[in-house]
């Protein structure tokens, strides 16, 4: 298992100044899988990436990336991370290609010809040749982007990428992040409070709360969950008879509200049912759980953005 | 190989930011101003000579010397000037007597004269400040910036990224100390003609318990004297440079450590003068920096200290710099 894994934390734990900001969080990634990682402000998310690419020591536990352990060998370990750790931070006195050119030459691997490649794609090519501090927000990103990316990485780590970014971009970057994640098989690491954006990007999600990893979930499981709700004026019939004829558990939400998973039971066959039984039906609708549902659940209400 | 290109990213970096040309303009300048100043006074002495001696400078300048020994003799027989200036006094009146002994008029300006006075003037505060100002922001900027982040992950251990600023530093080091030499040859050769560089000058007196021990006065030539005087600004720039850099890793921001570095080189011009009692000042760097006066023998920061004293404690601050700076770098969490 450990050979094919790209990105492997074991047991890592980080206490700064006697507090302890991350403790004991173990993740796996494979190849090609987009991951997402997802938390409240102050949960660790950003020490957590941190320690995966060796700015923070860990204080307990390891890193191990494409099989290189970073505190041991870390030049083998970092040739192949890619990354935007929180703001994309560039030398703003240099141009966007200046910029470039200044990382492509701490990897001699990195060619004239794939500097050209990264900034079509990710769309600077017009602006690639003005100072960074005439930049915006989401140029800055997206040279971000081109820096991580120009080293053809195996693990791209990307804390926060979508901030600054207008919603055109936003989707134009998760296009490029598939493309990255299913043409070039890098394996994305992604970081973000922006739920729905995690939701439509990745396969895997990963919650944190106060430096644990409270739940791993593949992203389609809960897409599919889908829930029903009605609004029925006999709420306790409605359920008792969800539970007698199809052993559907429902729960009642709000006064004439109830809601219950259906899974693959026929929704005609039980609002026939219902109105046979003199129960008024007034609205009737599915309901697709987000990861919003079960972020809001896990972390129970906390600050998230 | 990859260090070369580590140290170019550093070079173009550095160039971007202007902080060369500032440099550079700033001597540009300041030579300018001091060289026009020098012409200045000597055409007032030279005028004041001819009106109250009666002498030209030129010609008559053994009278005036005579006069000036003299002057200085009466004065060493005053009863309340204290010890070090006997000392610095006899060490001039030494000097003199030996230009009178060679034939070397000391009141003749020339390019060669002016280069090294400039830098004797310039190597316990001006040199170090232009050296602060390239070497404080160098880590510090990129901490401040968040640069440093994506410095730290790249496939290139830590220790080669500060090895590599640190010799873009001692580059640039030697630039200012070349650029220094340059301007102030070319710019006061147009006050003072070019030459003088093979006149003879004289060095090595000594004060040895306050008195004037002149057995092992040299006589070398300017261009050489010149070149004592350069090297010694590079070995000052080198031990600045090197403690600049280490505040600049300790300290995340680059206004604190301008600041640090600046406030300490300034009081190590007073603190020789108000605490000379106090033997532990000797060993702070910034008393030892007045390297050039040992050459001249005209100087002594305080009682005891020498040539080889100075360089020993200045070499042992930058050699502490160095390894603090290197263990600090490679160890330290980047949190911000």
């Amino acid at each position: 298992m450990s050979n094919t894994a790209v990105l492997e934390l074991t047991d890592l734990w980080k206490t700064i100044k006697g507090k302890e900001i991350v403790k004991g969080v173990n993740l796996t990634l494979y190849p090609s899988q987009i991951f997402g990682f997802l938390g409240p402000n102050g949960a660790g998310k950003t020490t957590t990436i941190r320690m995966i690419v060796g700015l923070i020591k860990p204080t307990k536990g390891s890193v191990t990336i494409c099989g290189h352990s970073v505190a041991h060998d870390f030049v083998k370990a970092l040739s192949n991370v890619g990354c935007i750790i929180e703001s994309p931070d560039m030398y703003k006195y240099l141009t966007g290609m200046e910029n470039l050119l200044q990382f492509a030459a701490m990897d001699k691997t990195i060619s004239q010809q794939r500097i050209k490649d990264v900034v079509e794609m990710v769309g600077l090519q017009h602006r690639v040749n003005d100072k960074v501090s005439t930049y915006s927000l989401g140029m800055r990103q997206r040279l971000g982007i081109a820096q991580a990316i120009m080293s053809k990485p195996k693990l791209l780590i990307l804390d926060e990428p979508t901030n600054g970014l207008d919603p055109a971009g936003m989707t134009e970057f998760r296009n490029l992040i598939r493309k990255l994640a299913y043409e070039e098989g890098m394996t994305v690491f992604v970081s973000s409070h922006l739920l729905l954006e995690i939701q439509q990007m990745c396969d895997v999600v990963s919650i944190i709360k106060q430096g644990s990893v409270i739940k791993t979930i593949n992203v389609q499981d809960i897409l599919h969950d889908d829930r029903i709700e009605w609004q029925v004026d006999d709420p306790e019939n409605a359920i008792a008879l969800l539970k007698k004829h199809w052993n559907i558990e429902a729960v009642q939400l709000k006064k004439n509200t109830i809601s219950a998973n259906l899974s693959q039971n026929p929704l005609d066959k039980i609002n026939e049912l219902f109105i046979r039984e003199g129960i008024a039906l007034t609205y009737c609708s599915t309901k697709q759980n987000t990861l919003e549902d079960l972020f809001l659940d896990l972390t129970e209400g906390d600050e998230i953005v | 190989m990859k260090l070369f290109s580590l140290i170019e990213n550093e070079v173009i970096k550095m160039i971007a930011k202007k902080r060369l040309m500032f440099v550079l303009a700033i001597l540009i300048v300041l030579i300018s101003v001091f060289a026009y100043g020098q012409n200045q006074t000597l055409i007032r002495t030279k005028a004041q000579l001819s009106q109250r001696l009666g002498i030209t400078a030129t010609n008559d300048w053994r009278k005036l010397a005579g006069q000036q020994l003299i002057d200085m003799k009466n004065r060493l027989d005053s009863p309340y000037m204290d010890q070090k200036s006997q000392a610095s006094t006899r060490v001039r009146m030494e000097q003199l007597q030996y230009n009178l002994d060679n034939n070397i008029n000391p009141l003749e300006q020339s390019a060669a004269k002016f280069t090294t006075k400039f830098m004797e003037q310039s190597i316990f505060l001006f040199l170090p400040l232009l050296i602060i100002m390239l070497a404080a922001d160098m880590v510090s900027g990129e901490s401040s910036s968040g640069t440093i982040k994506l410095l730290l992950v790249r496939n290139v251990p830590r220790w080669k990224i500060l090895l590599s600023k640190y010799l873009t530093l001692i580059i640039l080091e030697v630039m200012v100390v070349i650029f220094a030499f340059v301007l102030s040859a070319l710019i006061s050769g147009f006050f003072f003609g070019f030459g003088g560089w093979l006149a003879p000058v004289a060095t090595g007196f000594k004060v040895l318990a306050g008195k004037l021990d002149s057995s092992s006065v040299l006589n070398v030539p300017q261009w050489q004297y010149s070149l004592m005087v350069y090297s010694l600004a590079f070995f000052v720039s080198f031990v600045v440079g090197s403690i600049s850099l280490m505040i600049s890793i300790l300290v995340k921001s680059t206004a604190a450590s301008i600041g640090i570095i600046m406030s300490t080189l300034v009081a190590g011009n007073f603190i020789s003068y108000f605490l000379s009692d106090w033997k532990i000042t000797r060993y702070m760097f910034m008393v030892n920096l007045r390297l050039t006066d040992y050459l001249s023998g005209s100087f002594q920061p305080i009682e005891g200290m020498n040539m080889i004293f100075s360089i020993t404690v200045l070499l042992g601050w930058a050699i502490a710099a160095v390894v603090i700076s290197f263990v600090y770098f490679t160890k330290q969490d980047i949190l911000a």
